[in-house]
């Protein structure tokens, strides 16, 4: 196993998958272009190759060497640590708070999902004052609505699944008007 | 060439409605760049669909000020909270946050205000003494096996940055190229890598991905160390450098302009090159090597004087040729298309004031970031006094907007967060975002320029090493490459 972590043999075997489903995925789109005779997959085949090889690179030397670092420009020093309890539970509410406020931009709109995603970081960020919470919802949702719907007429998701629906459309008329004034 | 930029800028001031509009690019553009999660191309694509009212003159001056400035404004977000705001302000970062962290953050910024106006009025008016013989000779020697060269030595030079080993920066800019591979393939426009979504047709975009790998992972990374008690807030000063210490640096400023105007002139790679081999050449002519990313005022120096010199120089690709240097260059090419025009050697005969108007505007932007750049700095440096668990989900909605808002999709906002998530893990196990994103926006590139450059020579590959300008390219690419492959299987430095 030489110098080998867990860890190591995890992160190659991440690669190696990415590798093979990558080639296995070029059989797709394998097909001839007139015009070129590489074809669509020599340049992703050739990247995957190139991938592989740095995978069993990297490998070889994490087996050698273990977590030493190269003398490369500008890496940081900075390590990651989950060792104070509670580290890893609350790292994956932060990972996957985001996706549940993406998947629900199509359904529920941004109007209605933004001031509980914004709530739900701040408490996961560790705030714990429940008027602090309350109070920067409101100020940084009265904000991202100011600059984004006042301001720029940006169009954002509205979502399609009443009542959030109609709030959207509330929030959209209210602004015209106040823009009309 | 004195009477043609007095007349662009009496056509730009000579009008009240211009004049708003370049004042408006001026500050947009600064604070868009500087406000975490939001870039300069996140303004930009919220204002394309608005030039079409525009004359085109005031449409491509807008988005040349923005350019300017918000390549200016990224470096605060770069040097407070480690978020370059594009991609060209990626090295700004090594240096510039290591600085903040050790309560120098006022120095930085104030170096970025001055060293991007410096590099920024001297590109601009090398631009405008060098355009046309610039272009002429571009046109002539500047092809697809060129522009392939070019990325190949970029990538080459990606790799050796930011990783914590070689191997890892090879694998960093690999994910980034095989990212870019997603969506149509350039030559055929077959599909690649779709998994059926329609969505995925036209690939990856950019600004979510950028947002995702430099925002949002940013944000994870703080959320980990606020877990795990291990949060420091970024200190806040007022200093600003001195004149003497600015002096110091005179060489490193004057290097940074060349390799910055070259890089820059150069298709489809522009400022971020620019921006990275000016970091490399900084740290290969330093007699303190191993003070670099550890908060080194040359490092900030050496990143903003070179990718605003290489602003003025990216527009001569751009309208001489029409081919954009990177995101922002790309939109502006829309711009010309909304007013039916098409960039090229012929916009400079059919339409020289508008040429004129833009160059003025690009010097006087550049001019302004000096005059209000430490007025708003200072503004802006206050926001560090925000506690960062309010900052976060402030900065997750402006990523959200800027990532949908580009193209109205929410996979792209699903995309950002994917990219996030991506990002945190590789930062953390010790790969190199900037190379990633790097590998990403040149992808698409190198793959097109290589098809097209050997469709032209007829797939000999002599004949590629025949043109002298591909031959040197490819040469110190290569030379770039075996030097990592030496120090790959020779050097290691022990872990603590």
């Amino acid at each position: 196993m030489g110098r080998l972590t867990r860890h190591n043999l995890v992160e190659a075997a991440i690669f190696f998958l990415i590798v093979a489903v990558f080639f296995g995925f070029s059989f797709e789109f394998n097909q001839p272009i007139e015009i070129y005779i590489f074809g669509a997959t020599a340049w992703p085949r050739v990247i995957i190759g190139l991938l592989l090889i740095a995978t069993l690179g990297n490998l070889w030397f994490q087996y050698k060497h273990g977590s030493a670092t190269q003398g490369t420009l500008g890496q940081s020093e900075d390590r990651p640590d989950f060792s104070a309890p509670g580290t890893i539970p609350r790292m994956v509410a932060v990972l996957l708070t985001p996706f549940l406020f993406a998947w629900l931009l199509k359904p529920v709109g941004i109007y209605s999902s933004a001031p509980f995603f914004i709530a739900a970081i701040i408490w996961l960020f560790g705030e714990r004052r429940w008027k602090a919470i309350l109070l920067m919802t409101v100020i940084i949702y009265v904000v991202f609505i100011g600059l984004f719907l006042m301001i720029l007429n940006a169009p954002l998701p509205q979502g399609n699944m009443s009542p959030f629906y109609d709030f959207s459309a509330w929030i959209l008329t209210m602004n015209a008007k106040l823009q009309g004034i | 060439m004195i009477e043609n930029f007095l007349a662009g800028s009496s056509a730009l001031f000579g009008d009240p409605f211009t004049i708003g509009i370049f004042v408006f690019g001026v500050i947009g553009g600064m604070l868009f760049g500087a406000i975490p999660g939001v870039s300069m191309l996140t303004l930009a694509a919220i204002l394309l669909p608005f030039t079409a009212g525009l004359e085109p003159a005031q449409g491509v001056m807008l988005f040349a000020v923005i350019y300017c400035t918000g390549t200016y404004g990224g470096a605060i977000t770069a040097i407070l909270f480690n978020i370059p705001g594009s991609a060209e302000n990626a090295p700004t970062a090594f240096d510039g946050y290591p600085m903040t962290q050790k309560g120098q953050s006022g120095k930085a910024v104030g170096a970025a205000v001055l060293c991007s106006a410096i590099g920024g009025m001297a590109s601009a008016l090398v631009m405008m003494t060098a355009t046309e013989p610039l272009a002429n000779w571009a046109i002539r020697n500047i092809g697809p096996p060129e522009i392939f060269a070019l990325v190949f030595f970029g990538l080459a030079v990606a790799s050796t940055v930011g990783a914590r080993t070689i191997w890892k920066g090879w694998m960093s800019v690999l994910i980034g190229l095989l990212i870019a591979t997603i969506g149509q393939d350039p030559v055929g426009g077959i599909n690649r890598y779709n998994f059926g979504l329609t969505d995925l047709a036209a690939g990856i975009a950019f600004v979510p991905a950028i947002l995702g790998f430099f925002a949002v992972s940013e944000i994870f990374v703080q959320a980990e160390k606020k877990a795990s008690g291990k949060y420091k807030a970024p200190k806040v000063s007022m200093t600003f450098p001195s004149f003497l210490e600015l002096w110091m640096h005179k060489i490193a400023v004057f290097r940074s302009i060349i390799v910055g105007f070259f890089c820059g002139i150069l298709p489809g790679i522009g400022a971020t090159l620019a921006a990275f081999m000016s970091y490399g050449e900084a740290v290969r002519w330093s007699k303190k090597k191993e003070e670099f990313g550890k908060g080194k005022l040359e490092g900030v120096i050496s990143a903003e004087t070179a990718n605003n010199a290489a602003t003025g120089a990216a527009m001569i690709p751009l309208l001489a040729l029409g081919l954009p240097g990177g995101a922002l260059t790309a939109m502006m090419v829309a711009v010309f298309q909304m007013h039916d025009l098409q960039p090229g050697p012929l916009v400079f005969m059919l339409s020289p004031d508008l040429i004129w108007i833009v160059f003025a505007a690009m010097f006087y932007a550049n001019l302004s970031i000096l005059l209000i750049g430490v007025l708003e700095t200072k503004t802006i440096l206050n926001l560090l006094k925000i506690p960062f668990q309010f900052l976060a989900p402030l900065i997750l909605m402006l990523a959200t907007t800027g990532a949908y808002i580009s193209r109205g999709l929410v996979l792209d906002v699903m995309i950002m967060f994917a990219a996030g998530i991506i990002g945190y893990l590789l930062r953390r196990t010790g790969f190199s975002i900037p190379a990633i994103v790097l590998g990403l926006i040149l992808g698409k590139i190198g793959e097109q320029n290589f098809a097209q450059g050997m469709q032209m020579v007829h797939y000999d590959i002599g004949t590629y090493f025949s043109r002298p300008i591909c031959t040197v390219l490819i040469a110190a690419g290569a030379i770039t490459l075996l030097s990592s492959i030496y120090r790959a299987f020779t050097s290691a430095k022990t872990a603590e």
